[in-house]
């Protein structure tokens, strides 16, 4: 066991005496006689299946009189055997024989027996935690003469004990308890010299600079900033350079400064996929033998695997697996994939995001000119690389990661890295563990149903909640928003609802009706009054904890107690909610649709009954204003027109009906009302805009579902559109303003005077081509892009940004997609069509559909379409643009230039206000000078240096496509105010 | 102001029908002296064309200034379809008017329509190929061309034309198999049979198939085809306007493995 102290001592506790067991359940006649007998045999079955090794394996079989926690059952006890194992990975070859089933000489008369095993499926540190209460992230007491200090240490901490197990105190998060312990965290970044055109491979591109950062949890300084560097590089202010002539040297050198500041936490970004693995695999290549022990144990590889993680929550993730002894490797890209939806999980774009900070970014191509520069170069880019190790210990700061993942793993009781690296059921699992102890009972082991498709396999697929049908429109009335609050874990508490309380189908005849009540989906559950399940008692607890914690948040005063805090009352919340999708996973740990259900039966029962006894009691004939009526409703909330003007009547009407409606629900049942939508914008189910209100004196915020705000895959264009008129229709009641607003910017568009990167669409390449079956825009962007310009073009794992861009009539979407600089360069014309027909009209026309009788005509054919330009493309675009010539034409009207010795820029019939047109010219050109150096400065800020020419080509930033759009222009406009002989 | 009449309507819309596969949005200019013209380039730049009608091909021909007129040609045509075959067509624009009025009158007189067009305001540059000597000229049937182009197309992308002084040879390979045709000069008088080849010297180029099919869209508008050819030279495919004008195709010759679509 590793840990800290509180004043930031590393410790290494060598606890001994704890012993890998699990349960068995046997006969009611199994004696103590018959242990002895069963313990040889089943030694003797485990050495077979381990290849007749022999030895101990099986180290004790006692008998313990507990319970299932499967199925309610009016005995209360039964018999079970303990099998204590002498190795944890043992648990399973004994697990396997038991459910294959043996036979014991005098058991049944030696007869062929299959035996169930419970908690045989529990990871061993686990079950070491579940039985000493130890938590994740927990303080944890060695009373003084319980332990003694090791002289001879087998590991990198600065303090080493030997210590039994029972003799550990834990401690509960509560009081000086609750704090952080001062954790050292070190941040870290690589970067390597690629060669022209490939992803940096570890075989072949030596790693030239690692930047490091070491900060301790709860300070906001770091400790260290340092870089190593291969070859020379200028000093840089507030770091240390430490560079080296060989690049073995400077790996081991590294991993040296590793181990001697001996972190806890290893942060950085993409580190587990990239990082980590290029410096093990670049060690091993060079021959590094003392490189890879970055563990606490002296003497411990570092050993690196592929692991396929996949989970329903997470989505599939296919990663490298490092195992390092009492380090956590907390990869801040992982954590920020699982935990937020972006559009661009680029370092660059998640820093802009949460930090509102961007960084320059530096292809990896370009990588490999500066380290081959001046030591000046070197100095650019390991300052570079020093801010990509800086900005995810910012993030992890920001995001409050560390407060949020250690009150998780307080709450549910797993260790750290569990909460990264698997899914939610172990939460679920930790904790109806320690519960099932508490009750002396025991988790049945589920034999998994051969994974895969569970509905092929007899299955029973259930209902999900219901969704009442929304009547969409546009809302001028306050809406009333009921919620159930925690719908799901209060129908589990109200109802009972448990593995333990679970009537099996034949046994409902044997209760007193009065005991047990029987689910809308036709399961029996016994009542709490009777009997009370683990699972409410469990999501009570965390309910009840939740509801404390926000108590003491709104006490709370020091900003850092409030995080811990909330992050404790949100880890709650989201246990809370994942207790019911637990019972529903069917390849879960412990299945039981029965529960989950009914759960949802209950769910949907609610609603509409809510629905109909506010539609019955807010009517006219009873008195008040209007008749209210359900307009929609999903899973836990009901949205309720009460056909009144007035906002504060109807908050007063939504409060009435919320206490009214949660009278007939049983407790803790609660509909609450929360808030008002005014206006309400209801487009489908699962769609909707309004203005969200809680008071009466002023709106809260614009609050959107399933709009294309969020949507990721759209350009920025789309989103910016329809954001804009959101808040022009809901905020500022301006319909026409909007309408304005769009039409001017369809406009634009189609004038090819909107900025590039509002039109740029990034997708993930995530396989070669031939892997995919149909074709992708993206994918065939990639391919032709090779054939340009190998050394530039997007690899697999690069995201590809692209636009559309006209091609011959019918082709193909996949054949029109175009690299944005290209474009640029080339003065491609944009497919403003496809943009319109393919991005904007869909969204736009359900917005406006409710709002406009004739949206289409008005916001997609009025006038403002009338207008268009079309780029001429430059010759290297090929095609006709080879041979073509461009023939002057008036500046002013258009018409070609007959006569060039009259005059360059203008027509005889303009030539009469060519003072005029000149004007414009030459503010057009000022105009985009100015942009152009704004510009300009912007990225030099942002690399940091005003004195150096503009590296970054980074693809996420709107700024560079701008410069570059400006540029471009400028150019045009400089060209064309030559043309007057001035 | 500016105003052209032309007597047999039908022309008009062939001539539209010749272009409106190629370009969507394209601008129109009126020159006083040089006539009606349109020059755009495809959408995806690869061809170009380029159309005239001369002032005095036209009944009755009226320009006071230059004038660009930029039209959807989808449009253009949904309003020309609406004249009869033998309806009189006028054109009729003011100088500084944003639309474009279409006369139709039928032959007696009997019916006048009037139908106008929103103009759009197309910002694009004039574009022209020079003019150059061509080592090859062939004229051809039209309808053979386009016979020529139909079947090409079935079975492949890219034509190869090849002219030697044994004839001018079509070729193309797909996936199912390769094709060739061959025809020979004749001396036949009759415009639906005479093959005439001008060589300067033999030439040999590679085009995309789907563009030369659009170009005999044209094939109405005239019997006989000009297909002209240079190295390295887009081809020029040219339809005479009978006694009005022509419509000139440019198309780039592919170049050996350049996916320059």
């Amino acid at each position: 066991m590793f840990g800290v102290t509180k004043e930031g001592h590393s410790v290494c506790a060598h606890v001994h005496g704890f012993e890998p067991y699990f349960y068995a359940s046997v006969p009611e006649n199994f004696g103590e006689a018959d242990c002895a007998a069963f313990r040889r045999r089943l030694n003797e079955e485990v050495s077979a299946a381990r290849k007749n090794a022999p030895g101990v394996h099986v180290v004790d079989v006692s008998l313990e009189r507990k319970q299932s926690l499967m199925h309610y059952s009016d005995v209360k006890d039964r018999l079970f055997a303990k099998i204590t194992m002498g190795l944890p990975n043992m648990v399973s070859a004994a697990r396997g024989i038991l459910e294959k089933g043996f036979s014991v000489p005098g058991v049944r008369d030696g007869a062929f027996t299959t035996y169930p095993t419970f908690e045989s499926n529990i990871v061993y540190a686990l079950r070491f935690m579940v039985d000493c209460a130890v938590v994740g992230g927990n303080w944890i007491e060695f009373p003084v003469n319980s332990y003694t200090v090791r002289a001879k240490k087998a590991s990198h901490c600065q303090i080493e004990v030997d210590i039994m197990y029972d003799k550990l105190i834990s401690h509960p998060a509560e009081g000086e308890y609750s704090k952080l312990a001062p954790f050292r965290i070190l941040s870290v970044d690589i970067e390597c010299a690629g060669r022209k055109g490939h992803f940096p491979d570890a075989q072949l591109d030596p790693v030239i600079q690692i930047a490091t950062l070491v900060t301790e949890q709860g300070s906001d300084k770091p400790i260290i900033r340092a870089v190593w560097t291969l070859d020379t590089c200028a000093p840089i202010v507030g770091a240390d350079v430490l560079s080296f002539k060989d690049e073995r040297e400077l790996l081991r050198n590294w991993g040296n400064f590793l181990r001697g500041c001996d972190p806890d936490l290893l942060i950085g970004y993409n580190i587990v996929n990239f990082d980590f693995p290029y410096l093990l695999e670049r060690a091993e290549k060079l021959g590094v033998a003392d490189f890879p022990y970055w563990g606490r144990l002296i003497g411990t590889k570092v050993r690196m695997r592929d692991t396929v993680f996949s989970s329903k929550a997470y989505g599939t993730h296919e990663s490298k697996e490092i195992s390092c002894e009492g380090r956590v490797q907390f990869d801040m890209l992982r954590a920020i994939q699982r935990d937020y939806k972006l559009s661009s999980y680029s370092l660059n774009a998640v820093s802009a995001h949460f930090l509102g900070e961007q960084k320059e970014d530096v292809h990896y191509s370009a990588i490999s000119e500066l380290q081959n520069g001046t030591p000046e170069t070197r100095r650019r880019l390991a300052v570079y690389c020093l801010k990509d190790a800086y900005l995810p210990q910012r993030l992890l700061d920001k995001l409050m990661y560390m407060y949020n993942y250690i009150e998780m793993a307080r709450v549910t009781g797993v260790p750290l890295n569990y909460l990264l690296t698997r899914g939610q059921s172990i939460k679920v699992m930790s904790q109806l563990l320690r519960k099932a102890r508490q009750r002396n009972m025991l988790i049945p082991h589920h034999v998994k149903q051969g994974g895969g498709n569970v509905q092929a396999e007899g299955g029973v697929a259930y209902e999900g909640a219901t969704v009442l049908d929304a009547k969409a429109g546009y809302y001028e009335m306050p809406i009333a928003t009921l919620d159930f609050a925690s719908l799901y874990p209060s129908i589990m508490m109200a109802h009972n609802l448990c593995y333990s309380t679970l009537v099996p189908k034949d046994k409902v005849g044997k209760l007193n009706p009065d005991d047990y009540g029987t689910s809308p989906s036709g399961d029996t559950f016994v009542k709490a009054s009777k009997v009370k399940g683990i699972l409410p008692e469990i999501l009570e607890e965390l309910l009840g904890a939740r509801k404390r914690a926000k108590a003491d948040l709104k006490k709370a005063t020091d900003p850092l107690q409030k995080a811990v805090l909330d992050g404790r009352q949100l880890a709650l919340k989201v246990s809370a909610n994942s207790v019911y999708g637990f019972t529903g996973a069917m390849v879960g740990q412990l299945p039981c649709l029965e529960i989950s259900s009914s759960t949802t039966a209950y769910g949907r029962t609610m609603i509409d009954h809510t629905k109909k006894m506010v539609e019955e009691k807010y009517r006219t004939v009873n008195g008040y204003t209007g008749n209210a009526e359900v307009i929609y409703g999903d899973t836990d909330s009901v949205m309720i027109k009460f056909n009144t003007p007035d906002l504060a009547e109807s908050m007063k009407l939504g409060e009435e009906a919320a206490v009214y409606v949660s009278e007939t629900f049983l407790k803790p049942i609660k509909l609450e009302f929360e808030k008002v939508y005014w206006p309400y914008l209801l487009i489908s189910k699962k769609r909707y805009a309004g203005l969200l209100w809680t008071n009466t004196e002023n709106y809260d915020k614009m609050d959107t579902k399933g709009i294309e705000t969020v949507r990721r895959d759209n350009c920025l264009l789309v989103r910016q559109v329809i954001e804009t008129v959101l808040e022009k229709i809901l905020k500022q009641r301006d319909v026409q303003g909007a309408v304005k607003y769009v039409q001017s910017t369809i406009a634009d568009l189609l004038m090819n005077r909107l900025d590039f990167s509002q039109l740029v669409i990034t997708k993930g390449f995530t396989k070669e081509a031939d892997s995919y079956g149909v074709k992708m825009a993206h994918i065939e962007l990639a391919q032709r892009m090779r054939q340009r310009d190998p050394a530039t073009a997007p690899v697999v794992g690069d995201r590809i940004a692209y636009v559309i861009i006209k091609a011959a009539k019918n082709a193909k979407a996949y054949e029109k997609s175009e690299d944005p600089i290209f474009a640029l360069d080339n003065n491609l014309p944009i497919d403003t069509k496809h943009y319109l027909d393919h991005y904007l009209t869909k969204p736009l026309l359900r917005i406006f559909e409710p709002i406009l009788h004739n949206a289409q005509s008005v916001l997609l054919h009025g006038e403002h379409t009338r207008r268009i330009a079309q780029p001429t493309p430059t010759a290297k675009a090929g095609g006709i643009m080879q041979f073509a010539k461009i023939r002057l034409s008036c500046i002013g009207c258009r018409a070609p230039i007959s006569d060039e010795k009259m005059s360059k820029s203008l027509c005889k019939n303009c030539l009469n206000d060519e003072s005029q047109h000149l004007r414009k010219a030459l503010a057009s050109v000022n105009n985009l000078e100015g942009d152009f150096n704004r510009l300009w400065t912007q990225c030099q800020r942002c690399q940091g240096s005003l004195h150096q020419d503009v590296l970054c080509t980074s693809r996420d930033c709107p700024i560079f496509y701008r410069r570059k759009k400006v540029q471009k222009d400028l150019t045009e406009a400089t060209a064309q105010l030559r043309r007057f002989d001035w | 102001m500016f105003e052209a009449r032309i007597k047999q309507g039908a022309v008009l819309k062939k001539v539209l029908d010749s272009v409106k596969d190629l370009v969507t949005d394209a601008n129109f200019e009126a020159d006083p002296v040089e006539g009606f013209k349109l020059q755009a380039m495809d959408s995806s730049h690869v061809s170009l064309v380029s159309l005239k009608l001369h002032a005095d091909g036209f009944e009755h021909y009226r320009c006071d200034r230059a004038l660009t007129m930029g039209m959807n040609l989808a449009n253009m045509a949904k309003m020309l379809k609406c004249a009869g075959n033998d309806d009189a067509i006028t054109m009729k624009a003011d100088d500084a008017g944003d639309t474009v009025t279409f006369m139709f009158e039928s032959p007696d007189q009997q019916k006048i329509s009037d139908f106008e067009l929103k103009l759009m305001d197309i910002d694009s540059e004039h574009l022209g190929i020079p003019e150059t000597d061509y080592d090859v000229t062939l004229r051809m049937p039209s309808v053979e061309f386009q016979r020529i182009c139909r079947d090409l197309a079935s079975i492949g992308d890219t034509v190869g034309i090849s002219v030697t002084k044994d004839g001018v040879k079509f070729s193309t390979t797909g996936d199912i198999g390769e094709a060739n045709i061959t025809v020979r000069q004749n001396s036949e008088d009759d415009k639906d049979k005479m093959i005439a080849i001008e060589l300067g010297a033999p030439v040999s180029l590679t085009f995309a198939l789907r563009y030369l099919n659009s170009f005999t869209k044209a094939t109405p508008l005239c019997d006989q085809v000009i297909v002209r050819l240079s190295p390295n030279l887009p081809v020029v495919v040219q339809y005479a306007v009978t006694e009005v004008g022509y419509v000139s195709y440019f198309l780039a010759p592919k170049i050996e493995d350049d996916d320059a679509m």
